[in-house]
């Protein structure tokens, strides 16, 4: 795939590194809705590993904290967006 | 008996007047207390908007709690409010080693940053 010199991602493929394991996180909380929200796209569906380049450990703090925050109330299960 | 290190946040109604809110927290202050346990910090966030409809209401008084406590007072705790209808939802952890490494680190204040505040955010918090 690289070696094609037109193949459209030959420029920018740049492997996305993990936030948490760059910042040294021990334990993903529920309660920091701001963090976790970055994680969710504008439905309020968890984004996948693939997209947000998070390590597989984390990615499994990440969703029990959203689902703990979302059965309290905290983050929306299907965020209506204003159409 | 075995104690345990737990945080639990539960959410009072917030159709309440202010009193009977105050008085339901209080309960299960009490309860904890006399049940042995001891209450190292409570936090209450007070009335917060939900994200979603919650039987009937938009928004609930919210408390945190972190506590040491015996093993089986939890269970005890947790019967009592899932009978009082004025507890909308709550929510006990048990805190293992990993989250009680990251409870010190939130007390010193020394939690990693995963974002700094973009200057849009940082100009509405400060």
């Amino acid at each position: 795939m690289l070696k094609n010199p037109q193949h459209p991602k030959k420029g920018n493929l740049r492997n996305k590194e993990c936030k948490f394991s760059k910042a040294g996180v021990i334990y993903i909380d529920y309660k920091d809705v701001k963090t976790l929200q970055r994680f969710t796209n504008d439905q309020g569906k968890i984004l996948p590993r693939r997209v947000t380049g998070t390590s597989a450990r984390y990615q499994r703090q990440l969703t029990k904290a959203i689902k703990r925050a979302r059965h309290l109330g905290m983050m929306p299960f299907v965020a209506e967006n204003l159409r | 008996m075995k104690k345990n290190y737990y945080e639990l946040t539960f959410i009072v109604n917030a159709v309440l007047d202010e009193e009977q809110i105050k008085a339901s927290v209080q309960k299960y202050k009490d309860f904890i207390t006399n049940g042995g346990a001891e209450i190292e910090e409570i936090d209450e966030w007070g009335i917060q908007r939900f994200t979603y409809e919650m039987d009937g209401k938009n928004s609930g008084y919210y408390v945190n709690a972190f506590f040491t406590a015996p093993v089986d007072l939890i269970a005890k705790m947790e019967r009592q409010m899932l009978i009082d209808d004025n507890i909308l939802r709550f929510l006990t952890l048990k805190y293992d080693n990993k989250m009680l490494h990251h409870r010190d680190l939130q007390k010193k204040g020394k939690l990693p940053v995963v974002f700094e505040p973009r200057e849009k955010e940082a100009a509405e918090e400060s």
